[in-house]
């Protein structure tokens, strides 16, 4: 039922040639605003033809999670009706975990421990408004290109990669389903061009009717011996924090600033966003904790993270980039 | 003498550990700032990332006892998440009741340093693997800093292949950055996986 716009692919080969020569010649910064845009666009499109799918479409089916020699495999449903989106995420290897998701609003259960988890989210933040200079960054700085045709899951997709031009990002390839755009497979691939982590569909049913039933928790309620934990809700009021990033890598760009409230934070915590179109990076700065910080790299699946001590403050940088990336922007914030 | 002289190299930062802004003039944290200064060296040395120009400072410094309790640590918490044969059933406990059994070192005048510095580097062990490592997280005390608490989730970590022992990732930043990511977007709630199937529930009040 949901026959998405069909991209012909058959144009892009060509485009992203042109964009590529285009910008090698295009040392000239105008070229950046002039050429790419088309190329930017069209990456852009068929970026927005998986988060329409991804968003769209009722789909079930069984995740695998690859990262650092691990794989996580978890039951994932997800259904768009009147009452908006739906998700629930199972976990199906070790202890019982459940995330569940309407709208912007997602629990996480945790039988193990009898603790729910309350974290109001947006997710409308990310996309589809992709900025004319992220489409721009997106030209700039990656090589759009169609991969090969492959099987997934039992169906047919077509891979997509973003190869990027310089060091400060990683690669990342696409499998989406030929019919409807969704996203069969993502890898990010590092500099060596090997997978980060991997997220993949081993069976998956799309368009299907999905009742509310799939998408409910495990309880109405909450038991009595069950504790609650709620977050405060997420949304940035943008505004100056005080704080900018003086050597910010080429190709990203602000998107967000604000002060935001979290768990476990006495005071709100300055947050920077910047994307350069298919990545965000983002950056905290809160006051130093009374108690020792970790300070240094750290990663988790492929988003690394960079701490720092500034002054009496302390300065967290972290995004799906690598980890040379982070660290040149935690060393570059500075007061206004 | 010798931490001195490791804290008097505040323009190294390549090292995790540099942080010249807590320096000793700050807040007369002199003693803490040199011992974390050192339990950070010796976490790079037993990652072999130590600096060259560093090491024979780090290994006069090991001739301290604390120094070497966190190097015993620190190593016994890789061994461990390596799943390394050289852990042998009850190791654990037997070290931690030993450790208990010397207040010298387990309860030094200003007791944060070392125990503190263990804490992190179990605490990134576990935020590093997810679900089963959380899973053992979730039934152990708050983290304080001790030392017994660190090697018991050292242990039961032992399931999982990471020898990681750089800071803990912040899930809620982790969450509230996943909101901005593009690729959540594309992937719908995919991403937000790995973060909340590593967030543990139990990690803070």
């Amino acid at each position: 039922m949901p026959t998405a716009s069909r991209r012909r692919s058959g144009g892009l080969s060509v485009l992203s040639g042109f964009v590529r020569v285009g910008c090698r010649a295009g040392l000239v910064a105008v070229s950046l605003v002039a050429v790419p845009a088309a190329f930017g666009q069209d990456a852009a499109a068929w970026l927005q033809r998986a988060a329409n799918a991804a968003h769209g479409l009722n789909y079930v089916g069984t995740i695998v999670y690859e990262h650092g020699g691990r794989v996580e495999t978890s039951h994932l449903v997800h259904l768009l009706d009147a009452g908006g989106e739906f998700e629930k995420l199972t976990n199906l290897d070790g202890p019982a975990r459940e995330v569940i998701r309407n709208n912007d609003l997602v629990r996480c259960y945790y039988p193990d421990a009898k603790i729910i988890r309350i974290e109001p989210r947006s997710f409308r933040n990310a996309f589809p408004s992709l900025l004319p200079q992220q489409l721009n960054a997106l030209a700039a700085h990656y090589f759009f290109r169609k991969g090969e045709l492959a099987r997934i899951a039992g169906l047919d997709t077509q891979a997509f990669i973003f190869e990027p031009k310089d060091g400060l990002r990683y690669g990342h390839k696409f499998w989406a389903d030929v019919a409807t755009g969704l996203l069969l497979k993502a890898r990010l691939l590092n500099e060596n061009n090997e997978s980060i982590e991997q997220f993949l569909f081993t069976d998956i049913q799309i368009g299907i009717k999905i009742d509310r039933e799939l998408v409910k928790a495990p309880f109405a309620g909450t038991p009595a011996d069950w504790q609650v934990r709620e977050s405060p809700p997420g949304e940035v009021k943008p505004e100056e924090t005080g704080w900018l990033v003086k050597d910010l890598p080429a190709g990203f760009s602000k998107i967000v600033e604000g002060f935001r409230t979290l768990r476990g934070k006495s005071a709100p915590v300055a947050h920077l966003v910047f994307s350069d179109g298919l990545v965000a990076i983002s950056v905290f700065v809160e006051a130093a904790p009374t108690t020792p910080q970790p300070v240094g790299l750290s990663h988790q699946g492929g988003i690394n993270v960079y701490s720092r001590q500034l002054d009496d403050y302390l300065v967290t940088v972290l995004g799906e980039a690598p980890g040379a990336t982070v660290r040149q922007i935690a060393y570059s914030v500075a007061h206004r | 003498m010798v931490m001195g002289k490791l804290q008097g190299a505040p323009g190294d930062d390549l090292a995790p550990g540099a942080m010249k802004s807590m320096g000793a003039g700050e807040g007369g944290g002199g003693a803490d700032t040199n011992s974390r200064h050192v339990a950070e060296r010796i976490s790079l040395l037993v990652d072999s990332e130590l600096d060259v120009e560093h090491f024979e400072a780090v290994c006069i410094c090991l001739r301290d006892a604390s120094s070497m309790t966190t190097w015993v640590s620190y190593h016994m918490i890789g061994d461990a998440l390596r799943g390394s044969a050289a852990i042998v059933p009850g190791f654990a406990r037997r070290f931690a009741d030993r450790l208990a059994a010397e207040p010298t070192v387990l309860s030094p005048p200003r007791r944060r340093p070392a125990p503190a510095a263990v804490a992190w580097a179990a605490a990134a062990t576990v935020a590093a693997i997810s679900v089963v490592g959380w899973v053992a997280m979730t039934t152990l005390p708050a983290g304080d800093g001790s030392m017994s608490a660190a090697i018991a989730t050292a242990k039961l970590a032992s399931t999982v292949r990471a020898a990681d022992t750089r800071p803990a990732v912040d899930n809620e930043y982790l969450l509230v950055h996943q909101e901005y990511s593009p690729t959540t977007a594309i992937q719908g709630a995919r991403p937000y996986l790995r973060s909340v199937a590593a967030t543990d529930p139990d990690a803070r009040p």
